[in-house]
């Protein structure tokens, strides 16, 4: 069962299903929008009518009075298209007619464009007056709107003073396309397909509609925004990525240089040459190479292919990324299996000491630091870690010094060597080859910052601890250059290291006193008398 | 350049002077007028017919006049005016001219 309408054409009635008058009706208007001339047009077109009134009536019979959707095609086909017969010279002919109308044809307009719009369709307007996508023109409003805040103001001022482009010549003057026959008719085609399309998706409720249509509205808003967002982030990928990628491959191909970051700061170290020192054979090292670039590079690739994605839109299958995910895997497990092995090489911890006797003739001595520049070239500096390798040594200061008391009269420094292996043999020997230097010239101690040792050894927790056994009355100088090397000096004041420096401190039964400190404490006033009398007879001497 | 634009192009010429020629023998209703041309494959679609009787008309080549009909609406029927006999005249003398030029030239 089918609805049917009843028309009326050139005085005759037909019946006609209601699809097949929406097909005729828009045929008709189709038709009509192509001629101008508005005596002309109503002519043809009751011409036109009466001919298609003339072919149903051919069709009508007793057993078939109602016009149907096949019909009107029929008679669609037999009439043809207005494109068909419209020819070059009428075009010619109408738009001679119209120039003054028509002058503007082929230029631009602005124009709000209704059609693809998100708020007032000012974006998109633009866009189609300079021909590009709508979405630059949205990105444009919505990063002035984040970062300039003067978006919406503009947004709205240009919403207020362009016009809405209504009719098809306004749409075809807003993209700058001639307003001629064949292109007003394509739109008005357009819009008759549209206004069907609308007609369709009517639901029952009109309320329910209307919230529809706004929540779709505010789902296109977001949408955009998100889809915005999703580029600036994919830029913003896109670009990490890139840095990353150019900063990885010259750290892989040119000198390669690690950032590490320090309590105090950046800093570089040399890679290559530095793990050289903590692995044990080339072949850790070149395992330990590979799992960090297989960790490094994957992220960065994974950056830049997540920027392209989001930038462009398209999709990657997942085998790729899931086959990334667990070579990332491998290669951190491969790094955590060095890390165990290389830690199995420190279990055993050895110490040697070795005493050097050093002249006992003065009373007082000055202690210093040798000054001297790095020894060899600088690899590694953290904090106050520093390993520098000449030749075929390393050169490290881990190393520490301190002073008590002498249990005998003798003076000596103690020179305590400390270091790992993997067995207390290996360790010992490790400990053994470390070497480590000062000078005495007369009552002057100099202390070399380094101790060195074979690379081949490797980085095995070596640490060099100087103990300086002081017997009772001596009096030492601590230079301003022992800063970072003396260590957790014990003394009855209870004086830091730092502030023990540039002060003369002498050896009492109760230990290390402060000999030119003005506030000294813990000091009976007799003793230091005392002792303030020796040590004006030394400098007196 | 497309060749169906071309034959468009000659077809149309050639589209006036034939129905001037066919209302020469008498007056006719486009529906007549549409039965010849398409016998003659001059068009395939009747709606080129109606902008172009509705020029000449206009241009005061044609007239036409009503009559009834049995088995629809009245119908237009067409007729030659002065003026579109000495059009058609004319016309003739320049097919003459064409048909001639064309034999020399495609010898």
């Amino acid at each position: 069962m089918n609805q049917t309408v009843t028309i009326n054409i050139s005085g005759i009635v037909f019946h006609i299903e209601v699809d097949a008058y929406e097909e005729l009706k828009s045929y008709l208007n189709k038709i009509k929008s192509y001629f101008n001339d508005s005596q002309e047009r109503e002519e043809i077109m009751a011409d036109i009518e009466s001919r298609i009134a003339e072919l149903f009536s051919e069709k009508i019979t007793q057993m078939n009075q109602v016009v149907l959707m096949r019909d009107v095609q029929e008679v669609i086909e037999i009439m043809g298209k207005p494109e068909q017969y419209v020819t070059e010279e009428d075009e010619q002919e109408e738009t001679a007619e119209k120039t003054q109308s028509n002058r503007s044809g082929g230029e631009k307009k602005f124009f709000r464009n209704p059609d693809e719009r998100v708020l007032g369709g000012v974006c998109s307007g633009i866009a189609a007056y300079f021909g590009f996508d709508t979405i630059w023109m949205r990105l444009f409003f919505v990063m002035t709107t984040l970062f300039m805040g003067f978006g919406p103001a503009i947004y709205i001022i240009l919403w207020i003073v362009i016009p809405e482009a209504k009719t098809a010549s306004d749409k075809l003057q807003m993209k700058g396309e001639p307003i001629n026959i064949d292109n007003i008719g394509k739109k008005v085609e357009e819009e008759a397909d549209k206004v069907n399309e609308k007609l369709k998706n009517i639901n029952t409720s009109k309320v329910g509609h209307a919230l529809e249509q706004f929540f779709a509205g505010l789902g296109n808003v977001l949408k955009t925004i998100f889809l915005a967002f999703g580029k600036v982030l994919g830029v913003a990928l896109l670009m990490l990525g890139l840095l990353l990628a150019v900063w990885f491959l010259v750290g892989l191909f040119d000198d390669s240089i690690i950032l590490t970051y320090t309590s105090s700061g950046v800093s570089a170290l040399e890679s290559g040459a530095f793990f050289e020192l903590v692995f044990s054979s080339e072949d850790q090292f070149t395992i330990f190479l590979a799992g960090l670039i297989i960790v490094l590079a994957i992220p960065i690739i994974g950056l830049i292919l997540g920027g392209l994605k989001m930038l462009f839109g398209f999709s990657t299958n997942n085998g790729l990324g899931i086959s990334l995910t667990i070579l990332w895997f491998i290669g951190l497990f491969t790094l955590a299996t060095l890390a165990i092995i290389v830690a199995t090489e420190h279990k055993a911890n050895e110490k040697i000491s070795a005493v050097k006797l050093l002249p006992s003739a003065y009373h007082a001595y000055a202690l210093k630091a040798n000054e001297d520049n790095v020894p060899g070239e600088l690899m590694l500096e953290a904090d106050e870690f520093m390993i520098a390798v000449k030749d075929d040594r390393f050169y490290c200061n881990e190393l520490e010094l301190t002073v008590e008391k002498s249990e005998t009269d003798s003076f000596e420094l103690v020179v305590v060597t400390k270091a790992k292996g993997k067995t207390s043999k290996d360790a010992m020997g490790r400990a053994r080859a470390v070497d480590y230097h000062m000078q005495v010239q007369d009552s002057n101690l100099v202390f070399d910052r380094f101790w060195s040792t074979l690379k081949e050894h490797k980085i095995r927790g070596q640490q060099v601890k100087l103990v300086l056994k002081l017997p009772v009355g001596k009096t030492i100088y601590l230079d301003d250059s022992l800063d970072g090397l003396i260590y957790n000096i014990e003394n009855v004041t209870d004086t830091w290291d730092h502030y023990m420096l540039g002060k003369k401190w002498i050896m009492l039964d109760e230990g290390l006193t402060c000999l030119d400190c003005e506030d000294i404490e813990g000091v009976s006033s007799s003793e230091l008398d005392s002792v303030l009398t020796k040590e004006l007879s030394i400098s007196g001497n | 350049m497309k060749i169906e634009n071309t034959k468009a192009q000659m077809r149309k010429g050639v589209l006036e002077y034939c129905i001037l020629s066919i209302l020469k023998n008498g007056e006719a209703y486009p529906s007549e007028i549409i039965d010849k041309l398409k016998e003659g494959k001059l068009i395939v679609v009747e709606g080129t017919l109606y902008p172009l009787l509705t020029r000449l008309k206009n241009e005061g080549i044609l007239s036409y006049r009503w009559e009834e009909s049995k088995s629809g609406p009245p119908r237009k029927y067409y007729q030659l005016t002065e003026k579109g006999n000495g059009f058609l005249k004319e016309l003739e003398v320049t097919w003459d001219e064409l048909v001639n030029a064309v034999r020399l030239t495609s010898k």
